[in-house]
């Protein structure tokens, strides 16, 4: 329900480099207006036809019926705000930001007529207009196949690292490592919505108590460990059977969920607070020092959830799209310096000034990512 | 986002009394169950007193506009921190904007205000440490070029004040390359540590394509001090007073002797107005001092401990007479503030202004606390300021108490006289 909801909001348009000052001029958010009066009786909506202005409303919905109540606005068979339980002889409040256009309200028993909301653009709200559930669904579709392809691709992946570790060829283990990664780090926002399976899979020896001696600290860096310290596919036996084992259990989760909307849209800023936490000091694979592998997988995931929203926002804010643009194209440039082959050199070969160059498309990045949610109205 | 405001049939509030009333009533509840039946009705009247107290120094203030930049002979308040950031702007445009930005955000927090609402969606317009109104609370915040802004980067090599070089290493110091140097420095003080917080976060967030942290370190002085620099002396965490034979900072006079950078001197005409500031970080080695005699650590110092007074003298504030005392015999002749200060005429043009802060960090793995000052001076030449007199402080018997680690070497920017104006302007103008 809470995406659906979330679906309509009002998109928010940022004033040119809003994301970069903190001087906005003041929405007008403090001043509420007075509520609009609905009762709801046996028979129906009294009135059965409201207009309220376009932005935020609210409505004192009275249950005037016998039967505790709930009370929506639908956008077709949509449900943009709701009410529950209201019971009879009460009167709650609901808020709603609502774009122009026609909506429905129930009234009740099921048979009861549905009211009518119209909702009227006013001067402010007209120029962005709103993103709707219709506009979010193919991205949101898109993002779904993404992500299964990416797991899919980790299992398979996995199945061929955990093979060369069974069969003691360490080189071969070693090169599959990050490779097999990459396609964890693309999705790691969807990922973590299991945290248990996270922590599993990909935590690192700092979350421990005991760091590497831990008994809890498993996953892949564990068996980075073993693999680039300890030389040694014996050790890593258990830990890459344990692996298989999350990682398909991964898959089979990921493959029954339904991605929410704030959670595919906000990953692509999630992605990029990882790189700024982790990746730009080189602190996420430091056995073998793969973090490159892991840092352009980190963008590559967010760039793939932007470019599916890229759309919406071109429309919208022009600036806005022209800066993240920007700022991914610099640092897609600084990381293709380091690739190699198929994949990427050592974290330790870039230079201090490329990785202090990247500071600041990363930092605008996170910051511009951070209003993404927000600008499509989404919680 | 959705609001349940539940009412009665009559339209009437359910649910919770107004706050004021809740609180009134769980303090009374509290009274209760400790058995402490006046604590409802004291405590209360206590919260109301401090709070009156907070909201005064909460809107304490300091100036933006001015000649010379704040921070520097302005009041010495309680908290500080100082940090120093990499600058990420590669040309002349960005390094205008992010001057531009800073003036803005600081001659915004430095007299406070209303933070603008935003859509709740959209992450807020500050961290909301300070609420919904930004009060001033003393703040300065203090920007400070280091000379690795002078390279190629800007084309101001030309431009770089005469004496302003990167920090090197002096015979007692350990400098730690990762808590030193740095293309900028921002100095943040306040009455309270949560306002310098909120102010350096408000630059952060508002610089993210143009700053990065490199280092920071976070001061503090007795609670209750604003300390008028030369009027009232604190004590450092070796239990001495610090800051008797300060200059006084209010002396105009004095303060364009020996602190700021005046119109035609030997430097480059857009640090007029500008000052040297050193920042050194020096670890207190506070076990050991704590198990040295008092009279060896007042020799250390030059000073009795309780009092403040120099070695032979009654009050805090008395001369010492080192032409009386050529041999060291009251005043060792390798005390800290003999050395420091040898009180001759020909001394006179290393005198500085000293603006110190303590800091307190953890423990180190030898189970030692990691504790000490935050050495902080400024002054208009810093080859005949702090380079001289650190250079005569090498081998002070308080060496064997103190490792310098850190810091660094900047040049404070002049500051901004008027509305119109920015910081550095004058420096990307010349
Ligand atoms: C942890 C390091 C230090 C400690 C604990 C310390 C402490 C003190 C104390 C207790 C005094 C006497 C009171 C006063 O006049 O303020 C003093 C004076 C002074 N210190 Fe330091 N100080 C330290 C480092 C430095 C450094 C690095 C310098 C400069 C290079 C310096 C320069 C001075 C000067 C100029 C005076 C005044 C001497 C006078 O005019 O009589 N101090 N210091």
């Amino acid at each position: 329900m809470s995406t659906c909801r979330a679906l309509h909001r009002t998109l928010m348009a940022l004033t040119a480099g809003g994301g970069l000052l903190g001087l906005l001029p003041a929405p007008a958010l403090a001043a509420e207006a007075a509520p609009v009066n609905v009762t709801v009786t046996d028979k129906g909506c009294a009135p059965n036809s409201l207009t309220v202005a376009a932005g935020k409303s609210t409505f004192a919905i009275k249950n005037a019926s016998q039967r505790a109540l709930e009370w929506e606005i639908l956008d077709g068979v949509m449900v943009v705000e709701e009410r529950e339980n209201i019971l009879p002889g009460f009167t709650q409040k609901l808020s709603a930001t609502l774009s122009a256009g026609r909506y429905q309200m129930t009234c009740g028993l099921l048979n009861n007529p549905k009211g009518q909301l119209i909702v009227q653009a006013t001067a402010a709200s007209a120029p962005p207009g709103p993103v709707s559930a219709v506009d979010l669904a193919g991205p949101l579709a898109e993002y779904k196949l993404y992500v299964l392809r990416e797991v899919e691709a980790l299992v398979i992946g996995t199945q061929a690292f955990v093979a060369a570790i069974k069969a003691n060829d360490l080189a071969k283990a070693q090169a599959l490592y990050a490779p097999t990664r990459v396609h964890y780090e693309r999705i790691e926002p969807v990922a973590e919505l299991f945290s248990d399976l996270d922590k599993a899979i990909d935590s690192r020896a700092d979350d421990y108590e005991k760091r590497e001696n831990d008994p809890g600290f498993v996953g892949f860096h564990k068996i980075e460990k073993f693999l680039f310290i300890d030389k040694s596919t014996a050790a890593a036996q258990d830990t890459a059977d344990r692996l298989m084992h999350d990682v398909n259990e991964l898959h089979s989760r990921i493959e029954n969920l339904t991605i929410p909307a704030g959670k595919m849209v906000g990953g692509a800023a999630d992605l990029i607070e990882e790189v700024a936490a982790t990746k730009i000091t080189g602190e996420e694979d430091r056995y073998s020092h793969t973090d490159l592998w892991d840092f352009q997988a980190n963008i590559d995931g967010a760039q793939k959830i932007y470019t599916l929203l890229r759309p919406l926002e071109a429309k919208r804010n022009p600036d806005f799209v022209k800066r993240v643009d920007d700022n991914f194209q610099d640092v897609d440039v600084i990381l293709a310096k380091y690739k190699s082959g198929d994949g990427f050199q050592t974290y330790d070969k870039v230079t201090e000034s490329d990785r202090r160059a990247m500071k600041g498309p990363i930092t605008t990045l996170a910051e511009d990512l951070s209003t993404l949610r927000g600008q499509l109205g989404l919680e | 986002m959705t609001k349940r405001n539940d009412t009665g049939p009559d339209g009437e509030r359910l649910g919770a009394p107004p706050p004021a009333c809740a609180s009134r009533r769980s303090l009374l509840k509290l009274g209760a169950a400790t058995g402490m039946a006046s604590l409802g009705a004291v405590a209360p009247i206590a919260a109301r007193a401090a709070e009156t107290d907070d909201t005064k120094t909460a809107h304490q203030s300091q100036p933006f506009f001015g000649v010379h930049q704040s921070g520097i002979v302005t009041p010495e308040p309680a908290a500080a921190t100082m940090v120093a950031f990499d600058v990420l702007a590669q040309n002349r445009p960005d390094m205008e904007r992010l001057l531009r930005t800073l003036t803005e955000r600081i001659s915004f927090l430095m007299v406070g205000g209303p933070v603008p609402a935003r859509d709740p969606l959209l992450p807020a317009a500050d961290s909301g440490l300070l609420g919904p109104v930004v009060v001033p609370d003393n703040l300065t915040v203090t920007v400070a070029l280091g000379a690795s802004m002078f390279d190629g980067r800007f084309g101001l090599a030309h431009l770089k004040p005469k004496h302003l070089v990167r920090m090197s290493q002096f015979p007692n110091d350990a400098l730690d390359d990762r808590i030193c140097h740095g293309d900028m420095l921002i100095q943040f003080c306040a009455n309270r540590e949560e306002t310098v917080i909120h102010a350096l976060r408000d630059i952060i967030k508002n610089t993210p394509d143009l700053l990065t942290v490199r280092w920071k370190i976070d001061g503090f002085l007795p609670a209750d001090t604003v300390r008028e620099l030369g009027k009232e002396t604190v004590r450092n965490l070796l239990g001495f007073k610090d800051g008797t034979a300060n200059l006084a900072a209010s002396d105009d006079e004095l303060m364009n002797r020996h602190v700021w950078v005046q119109p035609g001197a030997d430097e480059p005409a857009w640090t007029a107005g500008g000052s040297y500031q050193v920042v050194r970080i020096i670890r207190n080695l506070v076990e050991h001092w704590d198990r040295t005699p008092l009279n060896e650590q007042q020799q250390i110092f030059g000073r009795y401990k309780m009092n403040g007074a120099p070695l032979g003298e009654k009050h805090e504030h008395d001369v010492p007479d080192y032409a009386d005392d050529p041999k060291g015999l009251r005043i060792p002749l390798t005390a800290h503030i003999r050395r420091a200060n040898p009180r001759t005429p020909e001394t006179q043009s290393s005198l500085i202004l000293r603006r110190p802060y303590n800091f307190s960090k953890g423990a180190s793995s030898n189970g030692q606390l990691d504790m000490g000052l935050i050495f902080v001076c400024f002054q208009s030449n810093l080859a005949a300021g702090f380079l001289t007199v650190q250079d005569r402080l090498n081998g002070e018997a308080l060496e064997e108490y103190i490792k310098p680690i850190g810091g660094g070497y900047f040049f404070v920017l002049p500051g901004v006289p008027k509305l119109d104006r920015f910081l550095g302007d004058t420096l990307l103008s010349a």
